[in-house]
């Protein structure tokens, strides 16, 4: 059968017998960095005309519906338009850091790509830690937008930055929690080992209540780590012009706007992962029949297919609530998040003891 | 040279050349950034060695907690764009010759020192292993201190609400 | 805080937040109603709300009479100088009487605010709900309400 396993199987087997160890490597290495740069490519356009038209229609609107059919090309219109844009650098920005600060983005997404898991058997990098090495990488993504503030030397920015830093280091407490209770269940933090604990139902079921709870903390939590609204006050308009990107433009900016939805695709496929399972098909307990019929389903459609989901329900939010203030953005993680998650922990870790969950 | 000690190099290289950036720039955001690449080098070799765990516990620590920290203070405490003052030739030169000596100090106890292969069965390097150790009662447990740096940090919590807590006015 | 309290004010943000996402989620699926108009391409059947305001007109009826009466009101009751009221002194009877000579409009200062149309004590001048006013020439948006030649209304104080 057709699978993305299958074909990077033959790949290998085709590359090993060809060429000596080292090339082979070197030649996988090649293949994987293109295809992780035309996965983003892809993503970032598929991203921006999925956030227009879901925009869109929440609000009663058509949304882009002149280049192309429906209106399907226009983020390609719009990535021409930024490719041939200047890319300015303000003279009394720091001119290092300000180039610097959007590949610092960029890589950091690359980085973030290595151990998800895309389909079955179907990884870059199967680590012995990975969630955990996601959720350390990811903390570096704070660095790029904190150079960028400081390094384009202007208000606006610097105080992006600034809202910015404090937010997704708060925010990262109450994601990791959220996680940590699933990781209590799973007792494994390798991504391969997580789904296949899934085999007989996802987290999300299997969990009862704190699952669940555990669940929406994490969505909650990765839409401000990412910057997005209702939490974006990094680059909130109204207040900040554009925040930490306010003096960027043309391919520069693109990177950022690329690095945003690339990090948005990629917790929300960490969240399908832990939460729903990753690749794994909808199985419930021991029905053998109705597992093997979800079976026939190729795994890559159902972890695309939750991860689109769960983006789905990221952008849902953003078109759905107002800005919160930066008092009210603390306030709702240290007083509400962080010690909901906490208690959720020891709820999950009372249950895991128990042995109550499925 | 195989392929493995050519990404070693260019690891130790990126984190040597960082390193004495940081130390010799004038800007002192570009030396926090500067520091940071040096701190996600060590991480690359930590990597590079296979301990994963060490190296994402190095990148959370140092990069998300303590770099984020050290530019938070800058940030509050800077202005964009400034440079620090020139040092005086005296003081650069005292200061090169003062880590020259370390280093030199440094590698001649490495070298002097003949390192002798244990016997002691391996440990293995997965979070499993960690844990497990870190929190056994036997030999080679790591109990004790775990506690003991968690009482540590419950401390340092609570002082830290005591000092932020805003004492209510007095009722009159 | 009781904890009471606290479990309550959980519980509300929840169930409002949800109410919200109900809301979006209607119109996400029901995404057939647009209240958006495809301007250049309904041009012949554009529907305007009722209150939308283009610019200041004058009405003329088919006698080219107008209904301004050179009181000024207008131009005093305008924020930033848009209109210019020129007036002369007809002759009528042998006594002097006060009318317009000239209404300048600068389209280009007018915020649309309708201060103008409610000081007008004898409802001369209207808004219209044109709006395709760009030209290549600054000096055409200066424009002259009243038609050349025409005269105020019979019974028009």
């Amino acid at each position: 059968m057709w699978s993305f396993s299958n074909i990077s199987d033959n790949i290998h087997d085709w590359l090993s017998a060809n060429f000596n160890a080292t090339w082979t490597l070197i030649i996988e290495m090649v293949i994987a960095g293109t295809l992780v740069i035309g996965l983003f490519a892809m993503l970032g356009l598929i991203l921006v005309i999925m956030e227009r038209k879901v925009s869109a229609w929440m609000q009663i609107r058509l949304g882009p519906n002149r280049v192309g059919p429906k209106g399907m090309l226009q983020s390609m219109a719009d990535t021409i338009k930024l490719m041939v844009k200047e890319g300015m650098t303000p003279n009394g920005a720091d001119k290092i850091m300000f180039n610097l600060a959007p590949f610092v983005a960029m890589i950091v997404a690359m980085l973030l790509l290595a151990p998800i898991a895309f389909a079955e058997n179907f990884q870059l990098w199967d680590l012995n830690i990975g969630v955990l090495y996601i959720t350390a990488v990811s903390s570096i993504m704070v660095i790029s937008i904190l150079m960028a503030g400081w390094a384009s030397n202007n208000k606006y920015s610097l105080l992006g930055a600034m809202r910015s830093g404090a937010q997704i280091v708060s925010y990262e407490l109450s994601a990791g929690l959220s996680i940590l209770a699933i990781i209590v269940l799973t007792g494994s933090l390798q991504v391969s080992e997580i789904i296949e604990s899934q085999r007989n139902g996802w987290w999300l079921f299997k969990g009862h209540i704190p699952a669940i709870i555990a669940f929406v903390i994490f969505i909650i939590a990765v839409t401000a780590e990412t910057n997005r609204a209702p939490f974006d006050l990094a680059e909130a308009e109204s207040e900040l012009t554009a925040g930490f990107h306010t003096e960027y433009s043309g391919m520069k900016f693109a990177l950022f706007f690329l690095a945003e939805y690339v990090n948005v695709f990629i917790v929300c496929g960490l969240g399908a992962t832990i939460f729903l399972g990753g690749w794994m098909p909808l199985h419930i307990g021991n029905w053998t029949g109705f597992n093997n019929a979800m079976d026939y389903i190729p795994s890559s459609l159902w972890f695309f297919g939750k991860t689109f989901f769960l983006i789905f329900v990221i952008m849902w939010f953003r078109w759905s609530f107002p800005r919160l203030r930066i008092d009210q953005l603390l306030n709702l993680e240290w007083k509400y998040l962080l010690p909901i998650s906490m208690v959720n922990l020891l709820l999950v870790t009372l249950m895991a003891i128990m042995g109550w969950h499925f | 040279m195989n392929g493995s000690s050519i990404i070693f190099y260019l690891v130790a290289a990126l984190t040597l050349v960082c390193a004495v950036l940081s130390v010799s720039t004038r800007h002192i955001f570009r030396a926090a950034i500067y520091l940071l690449f040096t701190l996600i080098g060590i991480a690359g070799i930590y990597f590079w060695l296979d301990y994963q765990f060490i190296a994402a516990v190095q990148i959370v620590v140092y990069v998300g907690g303590i770099v984020v920290l050290i530019i938070f203070s800058i940030f509050l405490t800077q202005q964009a764009g400034e440079k620090l003052a020139k040092q005086k030739i005296g003081r650069k030169i005292f200061s090169a010759l003062a880590v020259f000596c370390a280093f030199a100090l440094t590698m001649l106890q490495i070298y002097q020192h003949d390192f002798v292969e244990t016997s002691a069965p391996h440990i293995g390097n997965t979070v499993k292993d960690i844990g497990g150790q870190m929190l056994s009662t036997g030999e080679n447990g790591y109990a004790l201190p775990f506690e003991v740096v968690s009482m540590l940090l419950l401390a340092a919590m609570i002082g830290c609400i005591v000092i932020a807590l805003r004492s209510k006015p007095e009722p009159k | 805080m009781s904890v009471g309290k606290y479990i309550k004010d959980v519980w509300g943000a929840v169930r409002s937040l949800g109410r919200g996402m109900k809301r979006t989620l209607y119109y996400f699926t029901h995404h057939k109603e647009i209240i958006t108009q495809q301007y250049p391409d309904n041009r012949e059947t554009l529907n305007l709300p009722e209150r939308f305001k283009g610019e200041v007109v004058m009405p003329h009826d088919e006698k080219n009479e107008h209904r301004c009466t050179g009181c000024q009101a207008c131009e005093l009751a305008c924020p930033n100088g848009t209109i210019k009221v020129v007036t002369r002194f007809d002759m009528i009877d042998g006594k002097k009487k006060k009318a317009i000579d000239k209404l300048v409009y600068h389209l280009e200062l007018c915020t649309m605010c309708n201060l103008c149309i409610e000081a007008c004590p004898s409802d001369a001048i209207k808004m219209a709900q044109t709006f395709e006013h760009s030209v290549f020439d600054r000096n055409k948006l200066t424009k002259i309400l009243n038609n050349p030649g025409s005269k105020i209304m019979d019974g028009v104080e």
